[in-house]
Protein backbone atom coordinates (compact mmCIF):
# COMPACT_ATOMS: atom_id res chain seq x y z
CA UNK A 1 0.00 0.00 0.00
CA UNK A 2 1.51 3.34 -0.99
CA UNK A 3 2.09 6.06 1.57
CA UNK A 4 -0.33 8.42 -0.18
CA UNK A 5 -3.19 5.95 0.17
CA UNK A 6 -3.26 6.89 3.88
CA UNK A 7 -3.37 10.63 3.28
CA UNK A 8 -7.10 10.83 2.65
CA UNK A 9 -7.72 10.44 6.37
CA UNK A 10 -7.11 14.17 6.85
CA UNK A 11 -9.67 15.26 4.24
CA UNK A 12 -12.02 12.65 5.66
CA UNK A 13 -11.61 13.92 9.22
CA UNK A 14 -12.42 17.44 8.05
CA UNK A 15 -15.46 16.24 6.10
CA UNK A 16 -14.12 17.73 2.84
CA UNK A 17 -13.52 14.48 0.98
CA UNK A 18 -15.73 14.40 -2.12
CA UNK A 19 -18.76 12.09 -1.94
CA UNK A 20 -17.33 9.79 -4.59
CA UNK A 21 -14.23 9.14 -2.46
CA UNK A 22 -15.90 8.70 0.90
CA UNK A 23 -17.09 5.15 0.42
CA UNK A 24 -13.75 3.91 -0.86
CA UNK A 25 -11.95 5.56 2.01
CA UNK A 26 -14.31 4.02 4.54
CA UNK A 27 -13.51 0.61 3.11
CA UNK A 28 -9.84 1.46 3.55
CA UNK A 29 -10.55 2.59 7.09
CA UNK A 30 -12.20 -0.73 7.92
CA UNK A 31 -8.93 -2.46 7.14
CA UNK A 32 -6.30 0.10 8.13
CA UNK A 33 -5.39 0.41 11.78
CA UNK A 34 -3.00 3.29 11.08
CA UNK A 35 -5.77 5.44 9.57
CA UNK A 36 -8.15 4.54 12.38
CA UNK A 37 -5.64 5.81 14.90
CA UNK A 38 -5.00 8.96 12.87
CA UNK A 39 -8.70 9.63 12.48
CA UNK A 40 -9.02 9.59 16.25
CA UNK A 41 -6.13 11.99 16.78
CA UNK A 42 -7.29 14.31 14.00
CA UNK A 43 -10.92 14.35 15.01
CA UNK A 44 -10.60 17.22 17.46
CA UNK A 45 -9.05 19.56 14.87
CA UNK A 46 -12.23 20.49 12.99
CA UNK A 47 -13.80 21.63 16.27
CA UNK A 48 -10.75 23.76 17.03
CA UNK A 49 -10.77 25.22 13.51
CA UNK A 50 -14.46 26.07 13.93
CA UNK A 51 -13.40 28.54 16.61
CA UNK A 52 -11.28 30.40 14.06
CA UNK A 53 -14.02 30.21 11.46
CA UNK A 54 -16.86 31.51 13.60
CA UNK A 55 -14.76 34.28 15.10
CA UNK A 56 -13.86 35.49 11.61
CA UNK A 57 -17.55 35.38 10.64
CA UNK A 58 -18.49 37.38 13.70
CA UNK A 59 -15.71 39.88 13.12
CA UNK A 60 -17.23 40.81 9.76
CA UNK B 1 -22.75 15.81 19.75
CA UNK B 2 -25.32 18.61 19.55
CA UNK B 3 -22.81 20.94 21.16
CA UNK B 4 -20.12 20.02 18.61
CA UNK B 5 -22.46 20.29 15.65
CA UNK B 6 -23.81 23.57 16.91
CA UNK B 7 -20.34 25.04 16.72
CA UNK B 8 -20.02 23.86 13.14
CA UNK B 9 -23.37 25.37 12.16
CA UNK B 10 -22.36 28.71 13.66
CA UNK B 11 -24.72 28.31 16.60
CA UNK B 12 -27.87 27.69 14.55
CA UNK B 13 -29.63 25.38 16.99
CA UNK B 14 -32.49 24.32 14.73
CA UNK B 15 -30.10 23.43 11.94
CA UNK B 16 -27.81 21.64 14.39
CA UNK B 17 -30.72 19.50 15.62
CA UNK B 18 -31.61 18.56 12.05
CA UNK B 19 -27.99 17.63 11.38
CA UNK B 20 -27.83 15.40 14.46
CA UNK B 21 -31.06 13.65 13.39
CA UNK B 22 -29.68 13.04 9.91
CA UNK B 23 -26.35 11.85 11.33
CA UNK B 24 -28.04 9.30 13.57
CA UNK B 25 -30.17 8.12 10.67
CA UNK B 26 -27.08 7.53 8.58
CA UNK B 27 -25.46 5.75 11.50
CA UNK B 28 -28.31 3.27 11.57
CA UNK B 29 -27.91 2.65 7.86
CA UNK B 30 -24.25 1.84 8.53
CA UNK B 31 -24.86 -0.56 11.34
CA UNK B 32 -21.56 -2.35 10.69
CA UNK B 33 -19.72 0.69 12.03
CA UNK B 34 -21.62 0.51 15.28
CA UNK B 35 -19.33 -2.31 16.32
CA UNK B 36 -16.32 0.01 16.16
CA UNK B 37 -14.73 1.06 19.38
CA UNK B 38 -16.29 4.09 20.98
CA UNK B 39 -13.70 6.75 20.22
CA UNK B 40 -13.49 5.73 16.57
CA UNK B 41 -17.26 5.65 16.28
CA UNK B 42 -17.38 9.16 17.70
CA UNK B 43 -14.80 10.36 15.18
CA UNK B 44 -16.82 8.77 12.40
CA UNK B 45 -20.09 10.36 13.54
CA UNK B 46 -18.39 13.76 13.54
CA UNK B 47 -17.16 13.32 9.97
CA UNK B 48 -20.69 12.38 8.90
CA UNK B 49 -22.19 15.42 10.64
CA UNK B 50 -19.59 17.72 9.06
CA UNK B 51 -20.34 16.53 5.59
CA UNK B 52 -24.05 17.16 6.23
CA UNK B 53 -23.31 20.70 7.43
CA UNK B 54 -21.05 21.45 4.46
CA UNK B 55 -23.66 20.09 2.01
CA UNK B 56 -26.31 22.14 3.79
CA UNK B 57 -24.28 25.33 3.49
CA UNK B 58 -23.97 24.79 -0.23
CA UNK B 59 -27.65 24.17 -0.67
CA UNK B 60 -28.46 27.32 1.21
CA UNK B 61 -25.77 29.18 -0.65
CA UNK B 62 -24.39 30.24 2.69
CA UNK B 63 -20.66 30.37 2.65
CA UNK B 64 -18.35 31.81 5.19
CA UNK B 65 -16.85 35.04 4.02
CA UNK B 66 -13.68 34.80 2.06
CA UNK B 67 -11.35 36.10 4.68
CA UNK B 68 -7.90 35.37 5.90
CA UNK B 69 -7.71 33.79 9.32
CA UNK B 70 -8.26 36.62 11.75
CA UNK B 71 -5.46 38.50 13.40
CA UNK B 72 -5.39 37.72 17.08
CA UNK B 73 -6.49 41.21 18.05
CA UNK B 74 -9.49 41.25 15.66
CA UNK B 75 -11.20 38.28 17.26
CA UNK B 76 -14.59 39.22 18.60
CA UNK B 77 -15.15 39.36 22.31
CA UNK B 78 -16.27 35.98 23.53
CA UNK B 79 -19.02 34.51 25.54
CA UNK B 80 -16.46 32.05 26.64
CA UNK B 81 -12.89 33.03 27.43
CA UNK B 82 -11.43 29.55 27.02
CA UNK B 83 -12.88 29.21 23.57
CA UNK B 84 -11.52 32.56 22.48
CA UNK B 85 -8.13 31.79 23.89
CA UNK B 86 -8.16 28.52 21.94
CA UNK B 87 -9.22 30.40 18.78
CA UNK B 88 -6.32 32.81 19.17
CA UNK B 89 -3.87 29.97 19.65
CA UNK B 90 -5.31 28.13 16.63
CA UNK B 91 -5.21 31.26 14.42
CA UNK B 92 -1.63 31.81 15.48
CA UNK B 93 -0.72 28.17 14.83
CA UNK B 94 -2.25 28.46 11.35
CA UNK B 95 -0.10 31.47 10.59
CA UNK B 96 2.93 29.47 11.72
CA UNK B 97 2.32 26.71 9.15
CA UNK B 98 4.06 26.74 5.80
CA UNK B 99 2.16 28.71 3.13
CA UNK B 100 1.23 25.51 1.26
CA UNK B 101 -0.16 23.91 4.37
CA UNK B 102 -2.10 26.95 5.51
CA UNK B 103 -3.53 27.41 2.03
CA UNK B 104 -5.06 23.93 1.78
CA UNK B 105 -6.75 24.24 5.17
CA UNK B 106 -8.12 27.65 4.21
CA UNK B 107 -9.30 26.57 0.77
CA UNK B 108 -11.08 23.47 2.05
CA UNK B 109 -12.41 23.38 5.58
CA UNK B 110 -12.40 27.08 6.36
CA UNK B 111 -14.35 27.86 3.17
CA UNK B 112 -16.60 24.80 3.07
CA UNK B 113 -15.04 23.44 -0.07
CA UNK B 114 -14.32 19.84 -0.95
CA UNK B 115 -10.90 18.59 -2.00
CA UNK B 116 -11.83 18.55 -5.69
CA UNK B 117 -13.18 22.11 -5.61
CA UNK B 118 -10.08 23.37 -3.84
CA UNK B 119 -7.87 21.52 -6.34
CA UNK B 120 -9.50 23.42 -9.23
CA UNK B 121 -9.10 26.75 -7.45
CA UNK B 122 -5.49 26.09 -6.51
CA UNK B 123 -4.65 24.55 -9.89
CA UNK B 124 -3.09 21.42 -8.35
CA UNK B 125 -4.16 17.75 -8.50
CA UNK B 126 -6.67 16.52 -5.88
CA UNK B 127 -4.06 14.02 -4.67
CA UNK B 128 -1.74 16.90 -3.87
CA UNK B 129 -4.47 18.66 -1.91
CA UNK B 130 -5.07 15.47 0.09
CA UNK B 131 -1.39 14.96 0.85
CA UNK B 132 -0.86 18.59 1.82
CA UNK B 133 -3.91 18.45 4.06
CA UNK B 134 -2.52 15.35 5.69
CA UNK B 135 0.82 16.92 6.52
CA UNK B 136 -0.85 20.22 7.38
CA UNK B 137 -3.15 18.60 9.95
CA UNK B 138 -0.32 16.61 11.43
CA UNK B 139 1.82 19.66 11.91
CA UNK B 140 -1.11 21.77 13.13
CA UNK B 141 -1.91 19.12 15.67
CA UNK B 142 1.72 18.95 16.75
CA UNK B 143 1.84 22.69 17.39
CA UNK B 144 -1.51 22.73 19.20
CA UNK B 145 -0.49 19.82 21.35
CA UNK B 146 2.71 21.61 22.28
CA UNK B 147 0.69 24.66 23.27
CA UNK B 148 -1.74 22.60 25.31
CA UNK B 149 -4.80 23.21 23.12
CA UNK B 150 -5.04 19.76 21.52
CA UNK B 151 -4.69 16.51 23.42
ZN1 LIG C 1 -4.56 3.86 5.93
Amino acid sequence: MSESSHHEVAAYALGVLDDGDVEAFERHLDACERCRQELKTMSELPGLLDGVKSSSERAN
Amino acid sequence: MLRQVRQTTGNDLQWAEDVVQETLLRAWRNAAKLTWERSLLWAWLLTVSRRIVIDGRRRRGVRPREVEPPEADSIAVPDDADKTLAAIVVADALRGLSADHREVIEQTYLRDRTVNEAAVILGIPPGTVKSRLYYALRSLRGVLKERGVAS
